[in-house]
């Protein structure tokens, strides 16, 4: 599988003055890393729901093994969201009054890649097993990030799209995350594109891109 | 644990809603009307119409002749043969028979025997018109006996008045043996025949002989070739058809006013329940409108968690199912109440009148399939309007 930003140019910035994405060619082959660097307002979430299908104001196209995202039905659409690519929004999208866990059985029991055992697990190593049974509202912002980060591994893919994963969470849980996403791309043979506001020293074998 | 609706049922919120109770009390008025007005076309066909026992080989046959006014009283008001063809065009008469009378007197006398004597019409029909045709129902020129079909009505008749005359009674096996004799006469010449009673006819009200011998008598006795027509037969799947009646009506046509007694009632009786059926079928398409509003209330108020579900990779026709499922419940419970009460109906209607005769008290094949196609009817439409809304959150997340 082959992900592939051609000419990418949203329609809300009038003129792209410099940058190594917009109006270029990209092609993202699976098990690469991809990190995209870019401060506040550049447009990396649009970016990121460029890919994922939410948004199509751009000019250009984005491929995913050879077919256009922007032209996909709905039917199809979702049947890709399901194997082929996940996503760890930036503002989350957890159902607020569902539990931590049943946010991520909505996503394992879709298209289901581990049992349900590995979510206790996970949720140890990222240290939420005790927020689990919470009401996914009532968790603080870092809490909710690490369900996002689980609920967003439960399925197969092969693109991983993350949007400011770690923004909430402290040094040592990012690392614990990292390992974690790092370990579960590996076994897929996925690639992950990792958008963040500045480049991160833990991230490896990365290909940087500046937006 | 395999993907079920009711993993999501938690996220859609199917409150108690006022508009969702109305939606469902109209359903099932609606559904009841029409059943009801199903089953009882049914019902009036069973008792009226074109399953009635009486029939004989799935058709009705009536004679037909003209009304007899004060207008036309004293002109000729037999029948031409355009009128004849016209009858034959219409759709609802399957067969068309011209009944032929004697232009020239017949007289029957019991001989010396008993000392009666009465003058006579005879007709002749098409033997395919016969319900009774024995074979020796023939005649040719030179034969003294002549085959005659009697009217079983006219038997009943003349043994209703028989004793008062001092005449015997007669059975319908011994009358064949009873000696008749038919002295015919015309300006041209006079004859007296044995006549012989071959078979009596529950169908045709005449004194029936064969074609040939009235033919030839016409023509021996009074010099008359044109056969004149005094009357029809006509063969219909229906006697009761109203638009069969309507055209008897429109031609001032007579026909046996007991065997089209309910044709009349049936007419009134079918357009009535075809109103009802209507109504029910407003009352649905009003209820279904009405669920609709709920159902978009329904998703409206559910819309971030639906989009947030399309997001995350729930296909949108998997979503529809899962949503409009929620209602099935509720429809079959619907149709299964609507079908116990016209089940109870039934039965009271069918114990009201018929003893067993009329309709059975079960409901008929038809309801069954109405109320089935109610239900898919309404699930279908249900998907629609669920899916038609989750597209448009689809389109615009």
């Amino acid at each position: 599988m082959q992900l592939i930003l051609k000419n990418l140019l949203p329609q809300f910035i009038p003129d792209v003055k410099q940058s190594e994405i917009w109006g270029n060619e990209i092609v993202v082959s699976q098990g690469e890393h991809i990190h995209i660097v870019a401060p506040s307002g550049s447009g990396k979430t649009s970016l990121i729901h460029f890919i994922y299908g939410i948004r199509d104001d751009y000019n250009g196209s984005v491929l995913i093994n050879g077919t256009t995202v922007k032209e996909l039905p709905a039917e199809k659409k979702a049947g890709i969201r399901q194997k082929h690519l996940s996503i760890i929004f930036q503002d989350l999208r957890l159902f607020p009054e569902e539990t931590a866990r049943e946010n991520i059985e909505i996503k394992r029991r879709l298209s289901p890649y581990h049992n349900a055992e590995i979510v206790n697990k996970m949720a140890g190593r990222l240290g939420i097993s005790h927020k689990l049974d919470q009401k996914a509202g009532t968790c603080s912002y870092g809490e909710q990030q690490r369900i996002a980060i689980i609920r967003a591994l439960m399925q197969p893919f092969d693109f991983l799209l993350l949007d400011e994963p770690y923004s909430h969470l402290d040094e040592q849980n990012r690392q614990k995350a990292m390992e974690l996403i790092y370990e579960e791309c590996t076994s897929r043979n996925a690639a992950m594109i990792f958008a963040d506001l500045k480049n991160i020293d833990f991230l490896k074998d990365e290909k940087t891109y500046y937006l | 644990m395999k993907l079920h609706a009711k993993h999501i049922r938690s996220l859609i919120r199917n409150e108690s809603h006022l508009t969702k109770w109305i939606g469902y009390f109209g359903l099932g008025i609606g559904i009841l009307l029409l059943l009801l007005s199903v089953q009882m076309f049914v019902n009036i066909q069973v008792l009226l119409g074109e399953e009635a026992p009486r029939k004989s080989g799935g058709f009705d046959y009536v004679s037909v002749s003209r009304q007899i006014t004060n207008s036309n009283m004293g002109k000729d008001n037999r029948f031409t043969n355009s009128d004849l063809d016209l009858l034959r065009q219409q759709p609802e008469i399957a067969g068309v028979a011209p009944l032929y009378s004697n232009q020239f007197r017949a007289e029957a006398t019991a001989g010396n025997v008993l000392p009666f004597s009465t003058d006579l019409f005879l007709e002749s029909v098409n033997p395919a018109f016969l319900d009774t045709l024995p074979a020796n129902f023939t005649w040719g020129p030179g034969q003294e006996d002549v085959p005659v079909i009697f009217s079983s009505d006219f038997l009943e008749m003349y043994n209703v008045f028989a004793p008062s005359q001092g005449l015997p009674q007669v059975s319908a096996k011994t009358i064949s043996s009873v000696n008749i004799f038919l002295p015919c006469s015309g300006p041209m010449g006079s004859k007296t025949f044995r006549a012989s009673i071959v078979a009596l006819s529950d169908r045709v009200n005449s004194i029936l002989v064969p074609e040939s011998f009235l033919k030839w008598g016409n023509l021996h006795f009074s010099g008359d070739t044109s056969s004149p027509i005094s009357r029809i037969y006509i063969k219909t799947k229906d006697a009761n058809n109203p638009q069969l009646i309507k055209f008897l009506d429109a031609h001032n046509y007579h026909i046996n006013k007991d065997k089209i007694r309910f044709g009349r009632i049936k007419g009134m009786l079918q357009n009535t329940i075809g109103a009802i059926a209507a109504l029910g079928v407003l009352v649905i398409l009003l209820a279904l409108i009405l669920f609709g509003f709920y159902l978009q209330l329904m998703i409206a108020r559910s819309k971030e968690n639906v989009r947030l579900l399309l997001l995350l990779g729930y296909s949108p026709n998997w979503l529809s199912k899962s949503f409009s499922s929620t209602f099935l419940p509720v429809y079959l419970t619907i149709i299964a109440i609507c079908l116990v009460l016209a089940s109870l109906f039934q039965q009271y209607f069918s114990h009201l009148s018929f003893g067993g005769n009329g309709p059975g008290i079960v409901l008929h094949w038809s309801t069954w399939l109405t109320a089935i196609l109610m239900f898919l009817l309404t699930i279908i439409i249900n998907w629609k309007m669920v899916n038609k809304e989750i597209r448009q959150l689809e389109k615009k997340p």
